[in-house]
């Protein structure tokens, strides 16, 4: 391994770029291999631009300059000095280590920090072991979502670093504070409407920032939605994520996806060519649990979970879902007998808007299901309670940090009896 | 649409790249990056994969080298580390042993056509041997649970993981093809099929030049057109002040450099040329060869 120590300073090298552009400009000229010259000239004719290159060089400088006034760049052509530099992956001793945060199927997450900047950072140990195929598609999968989705409400990944052996591998993201979950479970209260709405549109958009990349994240739920203490959230874990593409379902995709209570209907009836709509049912089973402070369906099993989306919605009709029959695992299934969605009887509390957002979420057909860009424009979210500013949020103590509530008060401590006192003296040495 | 920022080489990569460091000599370093994309492209040909998985391949192979001498790893086993990984990132992944075969299939026919060269042709061997000098090539399939098998796995496992590990796991890979068809459009080109397959002929010659680890991809597009055009005798704006490649934020700088990049690879090359890259497949013959022509170098090993 010691070829790594030529690269691993590249913070000097990079800083080559850094330097104004104007500058960089002349610097990057490309400097053709000096035999180029002959054979260039050979194969392309010559052109009036390539005469007396020194002065052409120097036009070029005045132009750049007067081209200054309008925008050298398009929006969608970044300059060369954007882009970033080959930079190896850097050793995972560059952080100290803190503490274990969880524990899953998918590695290790540990709290650690970075020994140059003394950022808090999560790392996530990927489980390489019993590879027989070389780096794990899922894997691959997961740090090319997460470097594509960047977004405000995506966990940024900072990078990924190695560890001795070839198979050490440690993502390095952000470390947020709680997850939505245990929030859930642990908060004295649950959120209000305000609160909600602004978690909701958070979530919305970060979802339609990974659609739009054509990314599915296939295991949207509330654990694995980080939120920090400014109100935040962050959409994680991108395990199950993969690029899906245009038609949909090119080759099949795998209906073994999604945690089961935040599983769509047309995943649980054998359909291999899903698309976002998927993303957007759980998005709908996330917003109904932000109302009920619990999870909406908590089914044992594909059936239990079918049958619960059936009572709370009606079973699937004809209208409501044409294709219904023709899925793979439909005909092993005899419908209840057709009754309203019960919706608003679950949800007391919420408007109108609110009940039609939701509906609109957990609709059986995907394609008639709301896009999250749409969502995003869905009345509920202009109707009063206007959404909450994220700074208006309350903070929570950190349990990934390992730290605890505090009572809510201290009262003193009652009067200690003199028998018991004496008994607990009376081990002291 | 995205805008992604795909990483290129800085100036001090471009400048003195490892293998150059190593003592590589420039032309040797171009042809042997040329060769690796080479066998990716046949290879990605026989197993039947999507181009964009090859071209995926081709434009992680050539950043390598901007990390890593030559003399550390072989463009073989390199370049099948980058078509199998490109291979999972495009979603198409392909069984290791069909690489492995096919890459065996590729390296013996071609070891057997430099054999036949150097045999037919000892003293001289610039000029090419006539047809009838080559015996007819014929493949010995490795044994199923041979270690040929188990040593080229392992091979393949470690490139993949050397190149996603030097490359920090960065692998966002632009394709030029896209960009291709809209400029095509904007510049009213797109009802001459001949001009279109030419320009997308040139994109793909290109992945055998580094261009796509040095410039962003517009540039690369523009060169392509550019390239295409004037060998139509098709006239775009090109006065100082209105080119139409400015139009796409191409700097003539680059986009000229580009077009050299790509006609290079169509110059004749001697057959001692040709024959010397093909055993200079894995380090091992990099490292003969360093050792040869720099003892100097070579004692530093």
């Amino acid at each position: 391994m010691s070829d790594v120590a030529g690269p691993s300073t590249p913070s000097r090298k990079r800083s080559r770029w850094d330097i104004d552009e104007q500058n960089d400009l002349v610097e990057q000229l490309p400097q053709p291999p000096k035999r180029r010259s002959k054979t260039k000239s050979a194969k392309t004719s010559p052109t009036p631009e390539q005469a007396q290159p020194s002065t052409r060089l120097l036009a070029e400088a005045q132009r750049t300059a007067i081209l200054h006034k309008r925008p050298p760049h398009s929006i969608f052509v970044p300059p060369r000095t954007l882009h970033p530099p080959l930079m190896p992956s850097r050793s995972v001793y560059s952080y100290e280590r803190l503490n274990s945060i969880e524990e899953g199927s998918y590695g290790v997450v540990f709290r650690a920090r970075d020994k140059e900047t003394g950022d808090i950072v999560a790392l996530k140990k990927l489980k390489l072991d019993e590879e027989k195929n070389g780096f794990p598609i899922t894997a691959l999968r997961e740090i090319n979502s997460l470097m594509v989705c960047k977004h405000e409400n995506v966990v940024g990944i900072r990078e990924v670093v190695v560890g001795d052996t070839l198979t050490q591998v440690f993502i390095v993201m952000d470390f947020i504070e709680h997850d939505l979950k245990t929030l859930l479970t642990t908060m004295p209260a649950p959120f209000l409407q305000s609160e909600i709405k602004t978690l909701m549109l958070q979530l919305l958009s970060a979802v339609a920032h990974c659609h739009e990349r054509w990314i599915l994240h296939r295991d949207l739920k509330t654990s694995n939605l980080l939120m920090n203490n400014r109100g935040t959230i962050k959409v994680a874990d991108f395990g199950l994520a993969r690029r899906y593409g245009d038609p949909v379902g090119v080759g099949g995709l795998t209906q073994l996806v999604v945690t089961l209570w935040y599983r769509a209907p047309e995943l649980l009836l054998g359909n291999t060519k899903y698309s976002t709509a998927v993303d957007m049912w759980s998005v709908g089973c996330i917003f109904a649990e932000l109302m009920l402070k619990e999870p909406l369906f908590q089914a044992k099993s594909e059936m239990e979970l079918l049958f619960m989306v059936f009572k709370l919605l009606g079973p699937p009709t004809l209208h409501s879902w044409p294709e219904y029959q023709t899925l793979p695992l439909a005909k092993s299934i005899t419908l209840p007998p057709p009754q309203p969605p019960q919706l608003q009887q679950k949800f007391q509390y919420i408007t109108a808007a609110g009940i039609d957002l939701m509906s609109r979420l957990l609709t059986y057909d995907p394609e008639m299901r709301i896009s999250a860009v749409d969502a995003l424009k869905h009345p509920y979210f202009s109707e009063s309670p206007l959404p909450k500013h994220p700074d208006l949020f309350s903070s929570f103590p950190s349990a990934a940090a390992g730290e605890k509530r505090r009572k809510p008060y201290e009262s003193p401590p009652a009067p200690v009896r003199a028998a018991d006192y004496k008994v607990l003296t009376d081990f002291d040495p | 649409m995205s805008t992604s920022l795909y990483p290129l080489a800085s100036f001090t990569q471009i400048e003195k790249t490892p293998s150059r460091e190593d003592g590589l000599p420039d032309y040797l370093e171009e042809d042997l990056r040329a060769y690796g994309c080479k066998l990716i492209h046949e290879a990605g040909i026989l197993l039947k994969q999507n181009q964009v998985a090859v071209a995926t391949a081709q434009i992680l192979f050539q950043r390598f080298w901007f990390v890593t001498s030559m003399k550390q790893f072989g463009i073989g086993d390199i370049g099948m580390g980058a078509l199998y990984l490109a291979s999972k990132l495009e979603e198409c992944p392909i069984r290791i042993r069909d690489l492995i075969n096919v890459y065996d299939l590729l390296l013996q026919r071609k070891a057997h056509i430099r054999a036949q060269c150097m045999a037919s042709n000892p003293t001289s061997p610039s000029s090419a041997p006539s047809i009838h000098t080559i015996s007819e090539f014929k493949y010995t399939p490795m044994s199923y649970f041979g270690n040929t098998f188990y040593d080229l796995k392992d091979a393949i496992v470690v490139a993949e993981m050397q190149i996603l590990k030097r490359l920090g796991f960065n692998l966002t890979v632009v394709l030029p093809y896209n960009t291709l068809v809209n400029y095509l459009r904007v510049l009213g080109l797109t009802n001459r099929e001949d001009v279109c397959s030419t320009a997308w002929g040139y994109l793909n010659d290109a992945l055998q030049t580094p261009v796509y680890a040095l410039y962003s991809v517009p540039t690369i597009v523009c060169s392509a057109i550019f390239l295409t055009t004037r060998r139509m005798g098709i006239a775009l704006p090109a006065a100082p002040e209105n080119c139409w490649w400015e139009l796409f934020d191409a700097e003539w700088e680059d986009l000229w450099s580009v077009c050299g990049w790509i006609m290079r690879l169509y110059r004749e090359r001697p057959l001692e040329d040709r024959m010397r890259v093909m055993g200079l497949v894995a380090k091992k013959g990099i490292r003969q060869w360093l050792e040869e022509y720099h003892p100097a170098s070579g004692e530093a090993l």
